[in-house]
């Protein structure tokens, strides 16, 4: 489980992020949900490493994920895939999960880039392609792909559906539930696309201005009228 | 005609010295992205080391191999010491920082074995060959050069993208963040680059000192040559810092040879001008704006 606790970010005198506190348990998807700049995506990236907080813990089955590197945080068991289908367009289908997989054994990756190419055949035959010439939701597969290949056990996901058709969001945030449900990961999902997050989120919580304004069920949230009304602006 | 095959044929050899000098400010580029000014004083550095292991030992090889150490070192200690601190800032910043790293390294070269010109002892015998009955322009130690040159664009090329470290270093180049949400250590991996840059470029020095001389200031006018070789290339790109290092050695060659070659630099410089007016990218380079 990943918990999260008092957690505060601020970009000079700016608050990105307020006291902080939610519970990503195994198993489920949590969606935090919330408007443009609410701080969603720095939520995520100091979870990854990427930003320093100045105040707050965060933890992995209670060990402290705060206060390391990138390639650190990745080693412990979580990994982002960071808003805009973040591939290495320039390298092939294969060389990304290869590159998702670097830092463990020949024998685990082995295993699995298998596991990845038997849940996307149609990756499996591009597997030689470079990623600039997928389609988008193609490419947040790989995305999604890369970051297994570290074998988390927290998923960190930024705007997966950012840009993509309908059906293809409806796709991949399946996917993203099966992963959590069936590999029993953590999986922490950010979307600013609500209706869709909250479809597949079993908790979801809303933020607005760095703050937690409600947490709870997702069926809770997607049918509380006021609180839609008033951050999720539909 | 065949007083320009002439001319064509002596070119390569100092083709591929250029080629080679081109590559190292390449690899520095693609890992750093900085144009590390300093690299021919690097390689002149490492000249002199290798002259003085050549003296102590009076073997050409163990001096090579010297020189490849010192080139490595040199690097790590160039990139950790002064690029680190100084990109915190920004990346004119440490263009500017590698110049003072030439100015500081000429300085410490004079102070150590002297301003003045010194000869680098020839291995392989500079006379020209002669093959069905015709003296050709192509000495013995112009085919060392070329051989040297072919086996570290080939090694080069299958650890870019046969190995670990080569996906590390070309995934770092195209996007560092996703590299670091990988797992590579960026930093290391950054550093490596300009270790291997520092071994090129030290394989360079070595390779052109005994065609010319070595002192402080000999190689400056390499890095006229092998800037614009690298940025024709498309200062991103091996195979194209490799061919277009090749080509301009061909080209000053035939001008030096129809006119003088004090004229060379100047056509250098004429190409390179052409390039920035016509094709800025270079003709092997990825231009700027990618999808995302």
């Amino acid at each position: 489980m990943l918990s999260i606790s008092g957690l505060s970010v601020t970009y000079g005198p700016v608050h990105a992020l307020t006291d902080v506190s939610l519970e990503v348990p195994r198993g489920e998807v949590t969606a935090v949900i919330g408007a443009n700049g609410a701080g969603k995506s720095t939520l995520m990236r100091t979870l990854a490493g990427l930003v320093k907080p100045v105040a707050g813990t965060a933890t992995l089955d209670g060990n402290s994920i705060l206060g390391h590197k990138p390639e650190d945080v990745v080693r412990m068991g979580v990994a982002l895939v960071p808003e805009g289908r973040s591939t290495v367009p320039e390298l092939t289908v294969d060389e990304n999960l290869r590159l998702g997989g670097m830092w463990r054994s020949k024998f685990e990756r082995a295993g699995l880039n298998a596991e990845f190419y038997d849940m996307f055949p149609a990756l499996a035959q591009r597997r030689n392609s470079r990623a600039d010439t997928l389609s988008g939701g193609e490419r947040q597969q790989l995305a999604i792909g890369r970051a297994l290949m570290c074998d988390p056990q927290c998923l960190l996901l930024d705007e997966p559906s950012l840009g993509l058709a309908p059906l293809i969001v409806t796709q991949i945030l399946e996917l993203v539930n099966r992963l959590a449900v069936e590999v029993n990961i953590a999986v922490l999902l950010v979307e600013q696309n609500a209706v869709t997050a909250l479809r597949v989120a079993h908790t979801g919580v809303v933020l607005n201005l760095g703050q937690v304004v409600m947490s709870g069920s997702a069926a809770d949230i997607a049918s509380h009228e006021e609180l839609r009304h008033a951050y999720l602006g539909y | 005609m065949t007083q320009l095959i002439d001319y064509l044929l002596g070119g390569l050899g100092s083709g591929m010295i250029i080629a080679l000098m081109a590559l190292a400010l390449v690899l520095t580029w693609r890992a750093t992205r900085v144009v590390n000014f300093a690299q021919v004083g690097q390689a002149m550095f490492t000249t002199f080391v290798a002259l003085t292991i050549q003296t102590l030992t009076g073997s050409w090889l163990v001096a090579l191999v010297a020189a490849i150490i010192a080139g490595a070192l040199l690097g790590v200690i160039v990139q950790y010491l002064v690029l680190r601190p100084v990109r915190r800032m920004d990346t004119s910043g440490a263009i500017i920082a590698t110049f003072g790293v030439l100015i500081a390294l000429q300085a410490a070269a004079g102070m150590i074995w002297g301003g003045d010109s010194q000869a680098y002892p020839q291995p392989f015998g500079n006379t020209a060959l002669t093959v069905f009955g015709r003296e050709w322009p192509v000495s013995a130690y112009d085919l060392v050069v070329v051989g040297f040159g072919v086996v570290l664009v080939v090694g080069l090329t299958l650890l870019f993208t046969r190995t670990d470290l080569g996906l590390a270093m070309r995934a770092t180049a195209f996007n560092p963040e996703v590299a670091r949400l990988s797992g590579v250590r960026v930093s290391r991996t950054l550093t490596i680059g300009w270790a291997l840059a520092g071994i090129v470029g030290a394989v360079a020095g070595v390779l052109v000192a005994p065609t010319s001389a070595i002192s402080p200031n000999s190689f400056d006018i390499l890095l006229v040559f092998a800037f614009t070789a690298a940025v024709i290339g498309g200062l991103d790109s091996l195979v194209g810092a490799v061919s277009v290092g090749i080509f301009t050695g061909l080209v000053l060659s035939v001008v030096s040879g129809y006119s003088d070659s004090s004229n060379a630099p100047v056509v250098a410089l004429f190409l390179l001008a052409l390039n920035l007016a016509l094709k800025p990218e270079g003709i092997f380079g990825h231009s700027k704006a990618r999808a995302v």
